[in-house]
């Protein structure tokens, strides 16, 4: 991509320019907030104490990127209160995949959602490296740290699990489930929106891209693992054997969602309702501090 | 070892897996780590519903990450009682869902507010550290060695309860109304986190003669009540009138046995108050339906070192 | 054959890496850990471990404890008065313990 022009600070950007900077980070925030919500449910729950230490730290990686993305959202005068617990919750840009309900006991579920989406991450993250938008790519690495361990740690667990026919068979299930929502992590949250992004340069891939290099990472991956890519529904750019491109109904970036989403989300704000609350209460110190 | 010489031996940390120990000391070592294991695993349970409940993301990461630590103590406590060959961590956790381990008062009740969670991250982990701290000195050397760690960590679990207490007492007038109706409701049952006073039960004679126990509940008690009472205080809540609590003139205290649901305590530790078997029950659920992750793990296991060693043979 | 060799200088102590010795077997292990090792350090107790069992990552494969700020999880971020002195020691371990991990952070990078 050819070199772009360095965007201004926050209160410099023209209006369209803040647009795009948002979406996209409402994108990354969103992701990371819900996944969490998702993998946190997981503690107490899961199969070893170990694992159940290790995967409540992914969840905790994932919580702490969040705080680093709605960090920068608040540079417009949104409070917390407003970016999280106030906000409708048909105003969230999260892909689908991060926010969809699973089976007590299905760690097949988990094991693969977070495969499937840090091999996303770590992509998308790599193409803001490079932004234009200096708020964004100053956080970048930090977050980047943290990324290979869940890579890994999924990774691991798949090669485990898929030895057997039956485990297999249970993360086969997960596969067909949870891989048509995992493809909306590239949709757009509006096309006019995400060209201007890549315009911009706030992102050095463009969607389609990234999902290009997705897919070529992580079917050659399943595959070898004896998981068959092909039952769930795949994009025709995809130009092997795989049929056709089926994004599911609902895609989370364009602000539709699952049902489950909308319980999730009381849930998760119970207290905050309860209470009465008009503000969150903060603990650590500002990231621009650190 | 007979039980005559472990009791002459007996000091901090002076035990460890290479020694003969008589069964007797095994028995009353695995209880009390059990307990103790199950006891976080428990409390775990009782408090992970608040990592979804926290209103804000910063209380939400510390939530998980007092869970996650309390796993984590879990974890080294069943190896600590693994070591001395009674039972294993298998064992161990099948026994808690299945309604046969013991655990904490405190954590058969149900929570269902986040006003009641300084109740139990103040109040009853403050208690629980006190007792901690103490068995630092343990004659079990592996339980000391996880006190270590578990003491080192649990700083942070009061510190947050106390943060959460704080926060609401000095929120709206209803935060500070809701939190008090949960202190009243709590008070009694931190109390009776020490038993009952002047225990005389046979195992705390025998734990504290071969110095595995260290402090007795009454000492424990008068050593809880003197801290945090003030803290109490200092945010506001009222101490309510029962159970009736008086200092003596020594700086211990004095609670009227009586102002105590000593019934409810004793179902509750037979296992059979209502709400503390649904917990039990939620979590034996998780447990069972995770099984097949750890056959198809032991499967693996088995594959690459040949079949399992038995584990509390260590 | 390689085996490394951990010491524990008194009862109820950690088991601590101190070297290790080339031998045969556990047994002739032990027996050359116990002089090599054990002759003049105080020590209480040996153990060893084929060194091709010893599995290892290190701040070369992982940043320990992450890279972003997890300061929920130290007490020294709850800016009270501890309730009591086992929780004034814990804050000051864990105080201890996170500015040796931020200068070996430091120092690494």
């Amino acid at each position: 991509m050819a070199a772009v022009e360095e965007l201004s600070e926050p209160d410099d950007l023209t209006a369209d320019e803040r647009e795009a900077v948002q979406h996209q980070l409402f994108r990354l925030a969103d992701d990371e907030f819900v996944v969490a919500e998702r993998y946190t449910e997981w503690q107490v729950k899961a199969p070893t104490l170990e694992s159940d230490l290790a995967f409540s730290n992914i969840a905790q990686d994932e919580l702490g990127h969040a705080r680093l993305w709605y960090d920068l959202l608040q540079d417009w005068g949104a409070e917390e209160s407003e970016l999280i617990w106030e906000r409708d919750p048909s105003e969230w840009r999260h892909s689908t995949l991060a926010e969809l309900p699973f089976d007590e006991g299905d760690w097949a579920d988990p094991v693969l959602r977070s495969y499937l989406y840090d091999v996303a991450e770590d992509i998308q993250l790599r193409a803001l490296q490079d932004s234009s938008y200096p708020r964004i790519r100053d956080r970048v690495g930090k977050i980047l740290g943290e990324e290979d361990y869940h890579r890994e740690h999924a990774a691991n667990w798949l090669e485990r699990l898929c030895e057997e026919e039956e485990s297999r068979a249970r993360v086969q299930d997960a596969l067909d489930r949870l891989f048509p929502h995992a493809l909306t992590l590239f949709a757009p949250t509006d096309e006019a929106v995400e060209e201007r992004i890549d315009e911009l340069g706030i992102r050095s891939e463009p969607l389609v891209t990234m999902r290009e290099e997705w897919l070529d990472e992580v079917i050659p991956f399943l595959e070898s693992l004896g998981l068959s890519v092909d039952d769930a529904e795949l994009p025709e750019q995809y130009d092997v054997h795989h049929s056709q491109l089926e994004l599911p109904e609902h895609t989370g970036r364009d602000q539709s969602h699952t049902d489950a989403w909308f319980d999730l989300h009381d849930d998760f704000t119970h207290t905050y309702q309860e209470l009465g609350r008009t503000s969150a209460e903060r603990i650590m110190k500002d990231p621009d501090d650190e | 070892m007979n039980v005559d010489e472990v009791k002459d031996r007996a000091g901090p940390r002076e035990f460890s897996p290479k020694d003969d120990l008589p069964e007797e000391y095994r028995k009353a070592a695995t209880r009390m780590l059990e307990f103790h294991a199950n006891s976080e695993i428990m409390g775990a349970f009782l408090e992970r519903p608040f990592i979804r409940k926290a209103p804000s993301i910063e209380r939400k990461m510390a939530f998980s990450a007092k869970v996650q630590d309390e796993i984590g103590h879990g974890q080294m406590l069943y190896r600590a009682a693994e070591s001395l060959g009674v039972k294993t961590r298998e064992e161990m956790l099948d026994d808690l869902a299945n309604g046969d381990g013991k655990f904490l008062n405190c954590f058969h009740y149900p929570m269902e507010s986040y006003v009641e969670t300084p109740m139990i991250a103040f109040f009853v982990d403050g208690a629980a550290m006190r007792r901690q701290a103490t068995l630092k000195s343990t004659s079990w050397e592996p339980y000391a060695h996880a006190m270590d760690k578990v003491c080192f960590e649990e700083g942070f679990h009061v510190k947050h309860g106390e943060a959460i207490l704080y926060e609401l007492m000095t929120g709206s007038k209803k935060e500070q109304e809701m939190t008090q109706e949960a202190f009243d409701e709590w008070w009694p049952r931190i109390i009776q986190f020490f038993g009952p006073t002047n225990e005389k039960s046979t195992h705390h004679g025998f734990a504290s003669e071969v110095g595995l126990k260290q402090m007795s509940n009454d000492d424990l008690r008068t050593a809880f009540l003197n801290a945090y009472i003030p803290k109490a205080e200092k945010y506001g809540l009222e101490i309510p009138e029962e159970p009736r609590i008086s200092k003596n003139d020594d700086g211990t205290y004095e609670v009227v046995e009586e102002d105590l649901d000593w019934d409810e305590f004793f179902t509750i530790a037979k296992n059979d108050y209502e709400p503390g078997v649904g917990q039990i029950n939620g979590r034996k659920a998780a447990q069972d339906a995770v099984e097949w992750v750890r056959e198809s793990l032991d499967s693996h296991e088995n594959r690459l070192y040949g079949s399992s060693q038995p584990q509390a043979a260590d | 054959m390689i085996w490394e060799v951990f010491r524990q200088e008194k009862s109820g102590d950690y088991h601590k890496h101190c070297g290790n010795v080339h031998a045969p077997d556990r047994e002739m292990a032990l027996l050359f850990a116990e002089v090599q090792h054990g002759r003049r350090k105080p020590t209480n107790s040996l153990w060893v471990t084929p060194q091709k069992e010893i599995g290892e990552v290190d701040t070369e494969d992982t940043a320990f404890g992450g890279t972003t700020d997890k300061s929920y999880r130290w007490a020294m971020t709850y800016n009270f008065e501890a309730a009591a002195s086992e929780v004034e020691e814990s804050e000051s371990e864990q105080a201890s313990a996170e500015r040796e991990r931020k200068a070996q952070i430091e120092g690494g990078s």
